[in-house]
């Protein structure tokens, strides 16, 4: 249909066949036969009622009938508020069409590239920018969650000078007047800590900083890589060119600034289709159950003192020179020789995966292992590190001055110490001895809170700037809205302290890039940048890399430790948080109430345990224990988590803060309290001292067996080839479709429907966090969650197979799949919940009374209700983040997944505007376009050329519960797993 | 057939109707119990629980409307929680009522004459206290009347597949014509009260109910064949209400509801739950009134026979839907039936067995069902036993249905059960009010028996 048609021209008044007609009032008019004609086709029944004419008394009862029932649907009253226009209608910008800004997000100081949507100069949604290499069109849940961050209403709203409110002005007298001080020892006593920071124009004005002020240090802290943020070159894992991947201990998937890119080349080796069955094999070793783990085609559960051991005796079989004596040493002897083997038998196309977990010695052996096969060049490059760091400049260097006295002044940027640094500096009593203390951060935190100053930092969306990605590419940081709270970038606090204040950030950045990228053509090239959100080609170039260490020196190391192998007490493991990170995110309810991937905990961190560990100790989930540590305790409730590590306790940090705002504070236990500087990620000599008292965890998933339903269908390659992928029918059920008496309905127009890969989905959450975003999702808080009331229109469903010790996970993306014959529409007294003509199965939410009848006869349970008012009517920052085209729902409705309506209609306006029809890539749903992995597909199945049919043709294509003749219109395919044909037989016996 | 017809007089404590029982005696002992002064303690002491109760309900109605209804324990996948298995107990306790009025009295059965307007008064206030339930249980209660079709500015109607629509007109007529027929019944003994009234607002405010009543034998006439005509009416509605009830759950796709035995089930256990319940309050109430002569002990034995035959046919409906639980080969039902019996809420579930079809079988021994206090105390078994039953089918079967990731648990709250007990004030001080203002025996018709046993001389 065009749009002519569905919008006649409105038509003029009839005329009579002799030219005009005059006609002196509008009685007559209405009188004449061709209007009384065109009333009674138009409005066919009112044409009686005009022709009897309506006397005074039918009237007065018509209206008394009108007014009557008026009142029954009129009970609730809508506040008056005033709409008003622009008056000067700003460029660009059409009130009700969002606008799309590439920017830049930050992760421990790396850019990873993102699109903002804004809504009359309001950011609402980020979206992954396809052209940045850290996110190839992905964004992740932290940076969905990122606009949360951004309207927070905790964020620190002014200058704080001990504690009081003070001007920007008060605090640049007062600098100017201390820079003066300092130039006559050259900054002696001076020092600045940051975290990793990769912005070339930042890194520039702390090196002219530093050239001012010779003697001032600059030191760099990372809770998240305390190592490796310090090391000179970064490893960058070409992992779409390995076709074996062994990670160690480390989760690339999740954890990151180039986790997005891992994910998507990762997942791009293993896209199964029935004519292009080759997929890559990953084999994990791990301590804790990870993401990487749960995807990786085999996974072996160790402590990490065996796990070291294990890299050792992998070394001696793929032959590092030296290693051999390993070849003795106890793990994994059944299943490493054949890793091993597979191993080198893909000499350039295998890729050892391990982060500073690891010991420098095993990591060292890594890197042996990688030379060994080839890898280096091929599926591994070094290059200097995008974030470089100072000299000397960690921590430690800066804890030990501070307690030697030499640091007179302290600028920290954009970094927790106090909360976030190892328990054994006792940096707050350090901090105090500092005489002045200056900090920029986005929150009056644990640091704010002890420093003389504290100005609020501007968060990446209020701010202009830049950053390097993983690989060092280039992109720019631009402001999506003015500071909300009147903050400001490092970049200018940095300026003011080199006295190059005076200049606008905007041109601060410009100016750099145009001494750094001179060019006749740089105005053409800077406005492409700020376009793309990308300056092309600044990837950095390959290194050298790190030195190779002696293997056999490494060898001897880690063989004098191995009496620790066999753990006499229980070990600690740190990991961060998958949402929180460091702890920075605690204020931030979308990620506190995100179901962590493994344990879909919310709301709380707990001591991750094994099952067989909780049985020989007798604990039970929710048991509060006693952790001690070098004499500092912690009491923490228990979380029973099957394929741990057996004696190993895990406990995420990023929890415990005590001034992160009014949703994170005091939620968790802080971690950091027994992480020591010596041992950033696991330490032995942990004591555990059960208590009888029990904590109220918040859990979204209790149940992880399949219960011989199979909602996830399975298959390994070797069947998936052999059964040309119709493994499928191999589970017995009936067919999907029955036979029905009435006819289908025909879809003329567009037919929506959606496919889900589950051997793509990861697990991670991206697009739990996206629907959030997208559609107004409230957050609820533990209470609520712990009652089953969470409200994610989207669920990532994780079940688990096989042995307890190191069970195989699977995940399965789970959101309303819009049944063909929806159980729910029959039940619902009131027609709220309908089908509309492309198939979509609505909510309507202004018709719901709340029966909750649709909920219980969903057989999927994705159905969500508003038992309380959850979503804040109060808080007005709050109100500029939400989405204008998605309703806010209030107490008392049902609500679910609506497959992105909001997107369909925008598609389908644009369409209709052009005149054309809606096309096959035109819509995207917010859960898809997050996906780093491309796990989601969405479009038209009456298209011939949408890529969810060609999924839904697959072999390997099912449905949810399929059985019960719902025809949901998501489908999924089949997870495939390519574990090694010998290690496959005996998996069950090995680890 | 009546009771007497040919046979032997039966032992005095198996007569429908004491020794010694004139008309003008009948008339006097329950008028009496209206127009005393003042009220006996008892009466106050009861009175006094149910008003308190009543002031919980209103505290939790006033909370629910202000909070919102997630102060209940309610949650996904337990979506409907107490508030529906309270709506069905009372409704199944509602039942007694009309059956013992319109069905009995089309059967001819003369006993009925001693306990049916107590029983029908007891299934207004049940049915008033169910109707409670899925209004308050309602996320938005303030739009409930969306469920009737009236004419809409946007021409929208209930929907009406849904057995929740069917449910607002079984139970709204059900109530309606309960109340009328209460009334009806109702009319020549509130004449009764205001003849005998011996202050004048009483006597004004009988007469206005009274409607004029003059003694008339055209009144009479006209009584009686309105009386046979609503009987005839609520007849129906009796089958009708719990199996939409039961359609209520059947209609859906969930394993535990999805079952054609549910119609017949439900309505067998609502005639089960609403005996049960008449003899819970009348026994007690006989008692302090000193209603022997009127409530006798062959009356105990009808009801128990009555709550014997259909405590049978619900143990047949638990075996059925076991059975076919197992027989239908569905791993969802095998699960489902394995869950009730094993799973978190395995002890709710036997309990419900020990109080509905074993407690029951104690009935088949004519001592019980003639010996007051054992059979109040099965009376109360069995009200729990229902309260149970109806706990099991709505709880057990939403906690775990189809895919495992989706199941959950179920946590009553306080409110739950504020709302519940408040439930039971209100129905406690409405039968407590109802004894003090209304005659709580039919005189009319018990004075017909009297006349009956003296014409023709036999036991009723």
């Amino acid at each position: 249909m065009t749009a002519a048609e569905a919008h006649p021209a409105p038509r003029r008044p009839p005329t009579s066949m002799h030219g005009r007609d005059n006609w002196t009032s509008l009685a007559d008019l209405a009188r004449s036969p061709e209007f009384r004609d065109r009333i009674e086709r138009e409005f066919p029944r009112h044409a009686a009622l005009w022709e009897s004419g309506l006397d005074r008394r039918r009237f007065l009862e018509l209206a008394a009938a009108s007014l009557a029932l008026g009142g029954l649907s009129a009970c609730v009253q809508q506040p008056p508020e005033p709409i008003v226009p622009y008056v000067i209608q700003p460029e660009l910008v059409t009130p009700g069409i969002p606008l799309y800004f590439a920017t830049t997000l930050l992760r421990d100081g790396l850019g990873i590239g993102a699109i903002a949507e804004s809504h009359e100069g309001r950011p609402t949604k980020i979206e992954g920018n396809p052209n940045h290499p850290a996110s190839l069109g992905a964004a992740d849940a932290i940076m969905q969650a990122e606009i949360l961050t951004l309207y927070d209403p905790d964020r620190a709203a002014t200058v704080l000078r001990e504690g009081r409110i003070a001007a920007w002005a008060d605090f640049t007298a007062w600098l100017h007047g201390e820079s003066a001080a300092w130039r006559p020892s050259a900054g002696r006593g001076l020092r600045l800590l940051t975290g990793p920071i990769s912005s070339p124009s930042l890194l520039a004005l702390i090196a002219r900083w530093l050239e001012q002020f010779p003697a001032a240090r600059w030191h760099v802290h990372s809770p998240l890589r305390p190592a490796a943020a310090l090391e000179p070159f970064a490893p960058l894992y070409h992992v779409e060119r390995a076709e074996r991947i062994v990670a160690l201990d480390c989760d690339f998937l999740l954890n990151g600034p180039a986790s997005l890119a891992h994910a998507r080349r990762f997942i791009d080796g293993r896209r199964v289709r029935a004519d292009r069955p080759r997929m890559n094999r990953l084999y994990a070793l791990e301590s804790r159950p990870t993401l990487t783990g749960a995807n990786a085609d085999q996974h072996w559960t160790l402590p990490p003192p065996a796990l070291e051991l294990a890299v050792a005796r992998l070394a001696a079989l793929v032959g590092v020179p030296g290693a051999a004596p390993a070849l003795d040493w106890p793990a994994g002897a059944d299943w490493l020789p054949i890793v091993a083997r597979d191993l080198l038998d893909h000499p350039a196309r295998s890729l050892i995966v391990a982060d500073e977990r690891l010991s420098p010695e095993a990591r060292a052996l890594c890197n042996a292992i990688n030379q060994r096969l080839g890898a280096a060049g091929a599926t591994l490059d070094w290059i200097p590190n995008p974030a470089p760091p100072p000299e000397d400049g960690s921590l430690a260097a800066l804890a030990e001055a501070m307690r030697a006295g030499e640091v007179d002044t302290l600028f920290i940027l954009d970094c927790n110490p106090v909360h976030t640094s190892p328990a054994d500096f006792n940096f707050a009593d350090l901090l105090r001895r500092v005489r002045r203390r200056v900090c920029l951060g986005l929150y009056h935190d644990e640091t704010a809170a002890l420093c003389h100053w504290h100005i609020p930092r501007a968060h990446e969306l209020e701010s202009w700037g830049d950053a390097r990605a993983f690989d060092g590419t280039i992109s720019t940081i631009q402001p999506l809205i003015a500071p909300l709270y009147g903050g400001r970038t490092p970049l200018e606090l940095l300026a003011l302290m080199t006295g190059e204040n005076g200049m606008s950030d905007y041109d601060r950045v410009r100016a750099h890039w145009a001494a750094a990228a001179p060019g006749a053509d740089f105005d053409a090239r800077w406005r492409r940048w700020l376009h793309d959100g990308v300056f092309e080609g600044t990837a950095l170039p390959a290194a050298a890399g790190p030195a190779p260490a002696d293997p056999a020196a490494a060898l001897a190391a880690l063989d004098r430790r191995r009496a620790d192998a066999v753990p006499a007490r229980l070990h600690l493991l740190f990991e961060p948080d998958p949402a929180l990170l460091d702890g920075r995110y605690a204020n931030n309810g979308w990620l506190m109430e995100l179901p962590r991937p493994i344990t879909k905990l919310t709301w709380d961190n707990a001591a991750l345990i094994a099952p067989a560990t909780a049985r020989r100790l007798g604990l039970a989930s929710r048991q509060v224990v006693e952790l001690t540590l070098r004499g500092r305790s912690l009491r923490v409730p228990v979380w029973i988590v099957p394929g741990h590590a057996a004696d190993c306790v895990t406990l995420p940090f990023g929890f415990g803060r005590e001034r992160a705002g009014r949703v994170g504070d005091g939620v968790g236990v802080d971690a950091y309290r027994l992480r020591f500087a010596d041992t950033p990620w696991w330490t032995a000599g942990l004591e555990l001292t059960p208590t009888n008292e029990r904590y109220p965890l918040a859990c979204t998933q209790d149940h992880f067996r399949m219960h011989e339903r199979a909602p996830v269908r399975e298959a390994t390659l070797a069947e998936f080839i052999q059964t040309r992928g119709e493994i499928a029918p191999g589970h017995g059920d009936p067919p999907a479709q029955e036979p029905s008496l009435l006819p289908e309905f025909p879809y003329d127009g567009c037919k929506w429907g959606m496919a889900i890969d589950l051997t793509a989905c990861i697990g991670c959450n991206a697009c739990v966090a996206a629907c959030q975003a997208e559609n107004n999702i409230p957050v609820v808080g533990r209470e609520q969650v712990a009652l089953g009331r969470e409200m994610h229109w989207l669920r990532i469903d994780r079940y688990y197979t096989g042995d307890l010790h190191q069970p195989d996970t699977a995940f399965q993306p789970l959101a309303c799949v819009h049944c063909e014959h929806a159980p729910c529409e029959v039940v619902c007294p009131v027609a709220a919940t309908v089908h509309d003509a492309e198939g979509l199965n609505l909510m309507v939410y202004n018709r719901c009374i709340g029966t909750r009848y649709c909920s219980n006869n969903c057989p999927y349970k994705v159905r969500r209700f508003n038992f309380l008012q959850y979503t804040d009517r109060v808080t007005e920052s709050l109100k500029l983040m939400r989405n204008p085209e998605v309703t806010v729902r209030n107490r008392g409705v049902m609500e679910k997944c609506t497959y992105c309506i909001q997107r369909i209609s925008r598609a389908r306006h644009a369409a209709l505007r052009e005149g054309r029809a809606i096309g096959a890539d035109d819509v995207h749903t917010a859960c898809q376009a997050a996906c780093p992995t491309r796990a989601i597909t969405f479009g038209d199945l009456n298209h011939p050329g949408a890529e969810v049919n060609q999924w839904k043709a697959e072999p390997h294509n099912y449905d949810l519960l399929g059985d019960l003749n719902t025809r949901p219109r998501t489908s999924y395919l089949a997870r495939i797993r390519n574990p090694h044909d010998e290690l496959d037989a005996d998996r069950s016996q090995s680890g | 057939m009546s009771a007497a017809a040919g046979q032997p007089p039966e032992p005095d404590g198996l007569a429908l109707l004491g020794p010694g029982v004139t008309a003008a005696s009948v008339t006097d002992h329950v008028a009496g119990i209206v127009i005393a002064r003042p009220s006996p303690r008892f009466w106050w002491l009861a009175f006094g629980l149910g008003f308190l109760l009543m002031m919980l309900l209103l505290a939790s109605i006033a909370w629910i409307l202000v909070r919102g209804v997630g102060v209940w324990g309610v949650n996904v996948p337990v979506a409907w929680g107490f508030a529906i298995v309270n709506f069905v107990w009372w409704i199944g306790i509602g039942h007694a009522g009309t059956l013992i009025s319109a069905i009995l009295l089309l059967m001819k059965q003369t006993w009925r004459n001693s306990i049916n307007r107590f029983a029908e008064a007891m299934t207004l206030f049940a049915v008033a206290c169910a109707g409670m339930f899925p209004l308050l249980h309602l996320g938005r209660p303030q739009v409930f009347y969306w469920l009737f079709p009236y004419p809409d500015t946007m021409n929208l109607w209930p929907q009406w597949r849904s057995p929740l629509v069917w449910d607002v007109f079984a139970v709204t007529t059900y109530g309606i014509v309960s109340l009328v027929f209460w009334y009806v019944g109702l009319v020549p003994d509130l004449a009764t009260i205001r003849d005998r009234a011996d202050q004048p607002w009483k006597q004004r405010l009988f007469g206005i109910f009274a409607l004029g009543w003059r003694n008339s034998a055209l009144h009479w006439r006209r009584h009686q064949s309105l009386y046979l005509l609503l009987a005839a009416l609520a007849t129906p509605l009796v089958a009708s209400v719990h199996s939409i009830v039961g359609l209520d759950f059947a209609i859906s796709i969930v394993p535990g509801w999805h079952s054609t035995v549910f119609p017949p089930y439900f309505v067998a256990g609502a005639i089960f739950s609403g005996f049960a319940m008449v003899l819970t309050l009348i026994i007690p109430i006989r008692a302090v009134y000193g209603l022997h002569t009127y409530i006798t002990g062959r009356h105990l034995d009808f009801m128990a026979r009555v709550m014997l035959a259909t405590g049978l046919m619900v143990s047949y409906g638990y075996l059925s839907e076991a059975f076919f639980a197992y027989y239908s080969g569905s791993r969802y039902e095998n699960y489902m039936m394995l869950n009730r019996a094993l799973g978190p809420f395995a002890p709710a579930f036997w309990a419900l067995i020990l109080c509905n079809v074993a407690a029951i079988q104690f009935l088949w021994l004519g001592r019980v069902r003639r010996g007051p206090l054992a059979l109040f105390l099965i009376s109360i078994v069995i009200n729990i036993g229902m309260w149970l039953e109806r706990f099991v089918i709505v709880i057990t079967s939403l906690h775990r249905d189809y895919l495992p990731s989706a199941w959950g648990d179920y946590n009553a709250t306080r409110w739950d059960w504020a709302t519940f007990l408040g439930t039971l004030g209100f129905f406690l001080a409405c039968m407590f009010l109802f004894i003090r203002f209304v005659p709580l025996l039919s005189i009319y018709e018990l004075r017909e028996m009297v006349h009956a046993r003296a014409e023709h001389g036999g036991n009723a």
